[in-house]
């Protein structure tokens, strides 16, 4: 083997042995050169005294309430978007065929063909209007009439 | 090519779990985002204090990574695995927080405050007066130590570190390739030996 301590590239291979991520095999074998190598044996102590003390190194627990800031910061973000929450997940699949049928009735009222309106004849006829009426007609009837009779007592011959 | 590689991970991206949680959040689903909120609050969380090193601004941060992630619902597309773009939010806020004046403050708390990590109790024997100011010192030297590295740097020792990320994630998160990403252990790592050396 190589010695890793000669080689830019290879010091990495200590490092990784150092951090238990070389296969059983290569540690082995790195293992035996240790032996015999007094500066790779010293890089590997001092990487393990750095990975010890880096091991230590605990930080603090993250606060209790980091969720309900979080949250109440989404919150705060959100009544742009309030459309959004009131219609819902649930509902967003719905919305195109909503529209489309929107869509169909707003034609078919649009461009439906117009229904006669039924008149009630019985309705807003004044009783004057009647007598008016039947004064008209009382008086087409007589005009209709009296040239005939003229005619008869014109020409009695 | 390109279309085949992108096929690749939209292939990747489907055996993703958090991925599909996050596709159903796309679409309403309210109790897949408290799922991946629950799973990720507390690394997340971390990630940005160990950067920062300050509690008040890795918590206030961490929130803008998941309302960043919930503003985000509607366009997700699962094309990466859900972490890489979690932590790729985190760390471009945490860098530009790193640029931001607030940085001076946990720099200034960091001198202040040494003992704010819970004590770690082994379950078996009680630690002695003696070997809890070595770990004492030992975290305090520490995060010193990383505090002074470069952005990138603290990015990537991190990842590996902590969130036990391989090469090629961290290489995704950071946009720069896995050798760069080794290149930038390397070098952190070295500084960190360096710093450390004397408690041997």
């Amino acid at each position: 083997m190589n010695c890793p301590s000669r080689s830019h590239e290879n010091r990495e291979l200590l490092a990784d042995y150092v951090a238990g991520n070389l296969a059983p095999e290569r540690a082995a074998a790195l293992e035996r050169h240790l032996e015999s190598c007094v500066e790779c044996t010293r890089f590997v102590e001092e990487q393990r005294l750095v990975w010890d003390a880096m091991d230590q190194w605990e930080p603090q627990p993250v606060s209790a309430d980091f969720n309900r800031r979080l949250y109440h910061a989404i919150d705060r973000e959100q009544p742009a978007r309030w459309f959004e929450r009131l219609l819902g997940p649930l509902w967003r699949p719905v919305l195109p065929l909503a529209a489309a049928c929107l869509l169909i009735v707003a034609g078919l009222v649009l461009h439906a063909p117009q229904a006669a309106v039924p008149v009630d004849s019985r309705v807003g006829v004044e009783p004057e209007q009647v007598e008016r009426t039947l004064d008209d007609m009382q008086m087409l009837r007589e005009l209709m009439v009296t040239p005939a009779e003229g005619e008869k007592t014109s020409n009695p011959l | 090519m390109e279309h085949g590689v992108k096929q690749f991970m939209v292939a990747s991206a489907a055996l993703d779990y958090d991925a599909e949680l996050m596709l159903r959040v796309k679409d309403g689903d309210g109790a897949s985002f408290d799922a991946l909120l629950a799973k990720y609050r507390t690394p997340i969380v971390h990630f940005l204090y160990r950067m920062l090193q300050d509690q008040a601004v890795s918590e206030e941060l961490a929130q803008e990574v998941f309302l960043r992630v919930y503003r985000s619902r509607e366009t997700y597309e699962a094309t990466a695995k859900f972490t890489t773009w979690l932590f790729r939010i985190a760390t471009h806020l945490a860098l530009n927080s790193l640029r931001d004046d607030k940085n001076e403050r946990g720099q200034e708390r960091l001198d202040e405050n040494t003992e704010d990590a819970p004590a770690r109790e082994v379950a078996d024997r009680t630690p002695t007066v003696e070997e809890r100011m070595v770990r004492q010192v030992k975290v305090q030297e520490i995060r010193r130590a990383i505090a002074a590295l470069p952005g990138k740097q603290r990015v990537a020792v991190l990842m590996h570190k902590y969130e036990e990320m391989e090469y090629s994630q961290i290489a995704r998160v950071l946009s720069c390739s896995e050798s760069a990403v080794k290149s930038l252990l390397f070098r952190a790592y070295e500084t960190l030996r360096l710093q450390l050396a004397h408690l041997s």
